[in-house]
């Protein structure tokens, strides 16, 4: 009941129970709340003229970045380029830590052998990895996919390998009893019972893989969001390094919530 | 093959491991041999951690016997494949397949069956555990005792020649468990196969047993045989476990395994003999 004390306070309960749970939609209103909260926060910090426009500029300012970085300077290639190198750079990843990592796990020999490089490897920060990416394949594209490769593929074939290893050993074994040849174990048990967690962990990776263009392009680029960023920054127009660091955050997010999408849509037997 | 051949004959098994190569010897089963015959239900007994779930999967072909060997059919078992199926008491069916996929996956690498017909014969086995009606839905969406009457089913439409059952209604509660028992011995009545089930509750191996073996504390050794039918007359029912005499064997049984439930703390808390 709308003014109904009893009733507001029963909501709020409901809202900041401990572990409780929220309807979808109470949890999309709370999601844009806290969008707003930063957006109020950032307007009175403005506002008040406490902090000088060319440390934080106003949200107008920002939205006038865009405007002049899309029609007068081809932001939509910068996004395109980033994207592209991206999606190239993962989808190598991807393809080859899926079967990797599988055999990984399937293989003692196989991950005994590949685990120790690996997580020498994984532990080495991919900042430090850029000169020598320079050093061996100089400034072109390859050298940009290289780098986000390194920073993705040993991180996702461990994590690959312990989805596959997770699997039940229940599972393997009904199908062996049920007259299945390891082959057949693969196909119909181990991938099919990996496949959601393995999702999420391209979805983490892909995350991590937008950090790395970033890098990429503010060392040596001509194009693509990393260097609309650091360009911006060299002729101290901090409403366009904003937006260009804005927009990473709305494409990492736009992409993050497709997969969670798909993920709840294809495995709704988890639910 | 000789005709005298024994069915199932679980002969001088023996099986011992080390957790690391530096610590003793475990020993988990100490020449134990028995046989099972066509169409024999056969309860395997004792308490926890004792063995009799490494003797049945021994059998099964999922794992290996130090010593001994398992005999089906005149034929030495060396690994699992669909003569064998396993019934185990948790995991027991696929979450990413609907009830009647799961059933239908016991049917998915015979050779012998023609495709079309295929998803009748799960829909019979579905019918028979009392699924039908649920074949569209996910193992995470029925209850537990359903789910093992799945596994039951999709067992079944893989035509074992042995069915191995590991504690299949030990995660169940009170009522669902009596309630499976019953729907068990229906289901074999119609089916007549031959059954090893693995349990250490009491009253579940007198009510569905033919024969039952209880095993001492580990490592494994049979101390008793007792065929049900020498003590108890007339139907399986729930009736039955009124009786004077269930109630007698029950309290037998009960005192074998409460002696070797105290061993086994023993040796598990002390670090008993069997380290020697």
């Amino acid at each position: 009941m709308p003014g109904d004390p009893s009733g507001l306070r029963s909501a709020w309960r409901a809202v900041v129970a401990f572990r409780g749970s929220l309807s979808r939609r109470t949890e999309v209103m709370l999601a844009v709340l806290a969008f707003a909260l930063l957006l109020g926060l950032w307007l009175a910090v403005v506002s008040s003229g406490s902090v000088k426009p060319q440390y934080l500029p106003s949200p107008a300012a920002i939205l006038g970045a865009y405007h002049s970085l899309f029609t007068r300077f081809e932001f939509t290639h910068d996004i395109y380029i980033s994207v592209q190198r991206v999606a190239i750079a993962f989808g190598i990843a991807a393809a080859m830590a899926i079967p990797i990592g599988i055999l990984m796990s399937s293989f003692r020999v196989v991950g005994a052998m590949s685990e120790p490089v690996i997580d020498l490897i994984r532990y080495l920060p991919v900042p430090a990895l850029v000169p020598l990416t320079v050093i061996w394949l100089g400034i072109g594209e390859v050298s940009k996919v290289a780098l986000l490769w390194m920073g993705t593929f040993f991180q996702l074939v461990l994590l690959i390998a312990d989805d596959a290893k997770r699997v039940p050993h229940e599972y393997v074994e009904i199908a062996y009893t049920l007259g299945a040849k390891s082959r057949q174990v693969l196909r119909w048990i181990i991938l099919p019972s990996m496949l959601p967690s393995m999702v999420d962990n391209l979805r983490i990776t892909l995350g991590w893989c937008w950090s790395y263009v970033i890098l990429a392009e503010i060392v040596a680029a001509n194009d693509g969001i990393g260097h609309v960023i650091w360009a911006s920054r060299r002729f101290g127009k901090t409403p366009e390094v904003i937006a260009g660091v804005l927009a990473i955050g709305i494409i990492g997010l736009a992409s993050d919530q497709l997969i969670r999408f798909v993920h709840r849509r294809a495995f709704r037997y988890l639910r | 093959m000789t005709g005298e051949a024994p069915f199932l004959h679980f002969d001088r098994l023996s099986k011992s491991f080390r957790r690391n190569p530096r610590d003793p010897e475990i020993q988990v089963i100490d020449d134990v041999s028995l046989i099972v015959e066509e169409n024999d239900f056969v309860i395997f007994v004792g308490p926890s951690g004792c063995g009799k779930t490494t003797l049945m999967r021994i059998a099964a072909g999922l794992e290996h016997a130090t010593g001994g060997r398992v005999v089906l059919e005149g034929e030495v078992v060396s690994g699992p494949d669909r003569r064998k199926g396993v019934v185990f008491q948790s995991y027991s069916s696929f979450p990413w397949l609907t009830v009647i996929e799961n059933a239908e996956f016991g049917l998915k690498f015979r050779d012998d069956v023609p495709r079309r017909e295929k998803r009748d014969i799960a829909r019979h086995y579905l019918d028979l555990v009392g699924l039908g009606g649920f074949e569209s839905f996910y193992v995470n969406h029925i209850s537990g005792g359903m789910r093992q009457r799945l596994a039951i089913a999709r067992t079944l439409c893989a035509d074992p020649d042995v069915l191995f059952m590991d504690e299949p209604f030990g995660a169940l509660d009170a009522q669902n468990r009596e309630f499976l028992q019953v729907q068990l011995l229906e289901i074999r009545e119609k089916e007549r196969k031959t059954i090893v089930f693995v349990t250490h509750d009491a009253e579940e191996a007198i009510f569905l047993g033919e024969r039952i073996f209880v095993f001492s504390a580990r490592p494994a050794t049979i101390i008793e045989e007792i065929t049900v039918a020498d003590h108890l007359e007339g139907e399986r029912t729930l009736e039955l476990k009124d009786t004077e005499a269930f109630f007698h064997l029950r309290n037998h049984l009960l005192e074998l395994t409460r002696a070797q439930a105290r061993r086994t703390e023993e040796i598990v808390s002390g670090g008993g003999e069997w380290r020697r």
